[in-house]
């Protein structure tokens, strides 16, 4: 068998596509099961309306599967893709896209699973809402689907991006830790994002009356749980357009790879954090709904304070780009 | 695919170091100010006791936007910050929606408007923190809970402008990188309305109400 460079960007392009389809159908799968799950309780708790739980049921889990479709659309793109100009580089920059995109879409098919769950129980409670709920339940399930998109994005810049001819070592490394920063970051905001979501879809049904106060403190509590995937695409855009001067020790390359680890992974705790942080203020705004503003103001400090172990890392990261 | 990643630029030397203007940014931003002021004038132009329809529109907008910013401030603060917040989401609704128009594209796919707009958001925060706490009680939040957690306090501050203008930056810019793949691939049969329609529309809004929304939260964190 011939090692030529030819061999080795196909074999990086099919190693991503397995990749992203393989990591990527791992999220949406469970979430969608959550869904199903709480649409079997809640028909049994109210079988009148099932062909109304049956329906919003079949709508949660569609849109909880789109981190898979994306996972499926950057896994053909990359089966199929045509390089033109094949380098060790792209080859890199090929298996970076597919890790990125696999891991990046686990969190957000877990997490929005939540709302269609909850939004099915809801229904079964409050039958007289159903159409706030799915309303409620889509745009929590869509804005959970930001880290993916953000995946997304970066996987299809290491894909389609021309990056001229940067030198082979370290860049390479920079590429593969760009993927694995935003895929590994963009778990933890993903599932955290889906909490708050279906705590959401619960309150709504309990209290119909705090729709209002409840959409808006989800939302809120969603964005800043979204926070270390943001970072994590920061430091993937750093890596991937930072010009590295060449060099071929192995250090250099080990610290843009350790850089790319360390956001990624230091951000999965923090987003699972934040979204339990907005989770328990949504849910608690639905029942104490005169108390609105300081409950926003307390999960809000503490979703800050539960965010930082995400700046830790984030710093690390820019020392390990730009220091050493 | 070859427009991915490619702008016009407007390049000044000056003294040494190059001023770069991103040409379509600016003037997509001023077809943005075009578009809210012919909204606001034509909505307040007739002002009757019953409401024409456009007069409902702008009455509706408003009125809205007052009320979310009495929720979040308190009733104190209304008339002070509410027009900003209504500014501020016209400007990106509006912003976040122009990419739908053929040749238009939305300046906060920039990452110079979004950046822009946080730090205006930053600063504006921490101004009206000083002004109602006094500086010493302000400064001394920095200071919590420990006297060297500062630069760390310090850290997260400014990480909230990174958060809060990549949000939007990245949502929107994604998007429209989505969209250009996409269509690409499967050359532009069928599904590009979606894609605008989801990402555009549906995205754009609700990007749009979370920015606003995490600036006037900043600020009733800081005044409060």
């Amino acid at each position: 068998m011939a090692w030529n460079v030819e061999t080795i960007v196909s074999l990086a392009a099919y190693l991503g596509g397995g990749l992203a389809m393989g990591l990527g159908a791992i999220g949406a799968a469970i979430g969608e099961g959550y869904t199903a799950a709480q649409a079997n309780a809640a028909v049994s708790r109210n079988p009148k309306i099932s062909a109304d739980i049956f329906k919003n049921m079949l709508v949660g889990q569609a849109v909880a599967e789109s981190a898979s479709i994306f996972a499926l659309v950057i896994a053909i793109l990359l089966l199929f893709l045509d390089v033109p100009v094949p380098t060790l580089l792209k080859a890199s920059a090929l298996l970076g896209a597919g890790l990125c995109m696999g891991l990046g879409a686990i969190g957000s098919g877990l997490g929005s699973g939540y709302p269609g769950g909850q939004a099915c129980f809801g229904i079964a409670r409050q039958p007289a809402v159903t159409s706030q709920l799915t309303t409620n339940m889509l745009i929590g399930s869509a804005v959970c689907q930001t880290p993916a998109i953000f995946a997304m994005v970066v996987s299809l810049m290491l894909m389609f991006l021309n990056f001229g001819n940067a030198p082979l070592y370290p860049t390479w490394a920079a590429y593969l830790g760009a993927g694995l920063s935003m895929g590994l970051a963009a778990i933890g905001s993903g599932y955290g994002g889906g909490l708050a979501a279906g705590a959401s879809c619960e309150g709504i049904a309990r209290q119909p009356k705090t729709a209002t106060n409840v959409t808006t403190i989800m939302l809120v509590g969603q964005a800043v749980s979204q926070t270390p995937a943001i970072f994590g695409l920061l430091v993937s855009f750093i890596l991937m357009f930072k010009s590295y001067p060449e060099s071929t020790a192995l250090s250099a390359s080990m610290a843009l790879l350790g850089a790319g680890i360390c956001m990624g992974f230091g951000g999965i705790g923090p987003g699972i954090g934040n979204g339990m942080a907005a989770e328990g203020a949504v849910r608690w705004v639905a029942r104490n709904v005169e108390n609105a503003g300081d409950l926003m103001r307390i999960m809000l400090v503490g979703q800050a304070v539960s965010q930082s172990t995400a700046i830790y890392a984030m710093v690390v990261s820019l020392v390990l780009i730009f220091v050493v | 695919m070859g427009e991915l990643g490619k702008l016009h630029q407007l390049i000044i030397p000056l003294f040494g170091h190059n001023i770069t203007i991103n040409l379509e940014v600016i003037v997509m931003t001023w077809i943005v100010f075009v578009l809210i002021i012919v909204l606001g004038v034509s909505t307040s132009r007739k002002k009757a006791i019953l409401p024409g329809p456009l007069q409902a529109v702008g009455e509706l907008i408003v009125s809205l936007l007052y009320d979310l910013t009495e929720d979040a401030l308190g009733k104190e603060y209304v008339e002070k910050y509410a027009p900003l917040v209504c500014a501020l989401f016209m400007f990106l609704l509006v912003s976040n929606w122009l990419g739908m128009i053929p040749h238009l594209e939305e300046p906060t796919k920039d990452l110079n408007t979004t950046l822009g707009l946080g730090i205006m958001g930053f600063v504006i925060a921490h101004y009206a923190g000083i002004k109602s706490k006094g500086f010493k009680a302000y400064a001394k939040e920095y200071f919590q809970p420990i006297f060297f957690m500062m630069p760390l306090n310090l850290i997260g501050e400014l990480a909230k402008i990174v958060s809060i203008s990549f949000r939007l930056f990245g949502n929107i810019m994604g998007g429209s990188i989505i969209i250009l793949v996409i269509s690409h691939l499967i050359y532009s049969i069928i599904l590009p309305p979606f894609l605008y329609a989801f990402f555009g529309l549906f995205v754009g809004t609700i990007q749009a109400f979370v920015f606003t929304m995490l600036t006037v939260v900043y600020i009733s964190v800081q005044v409060k």
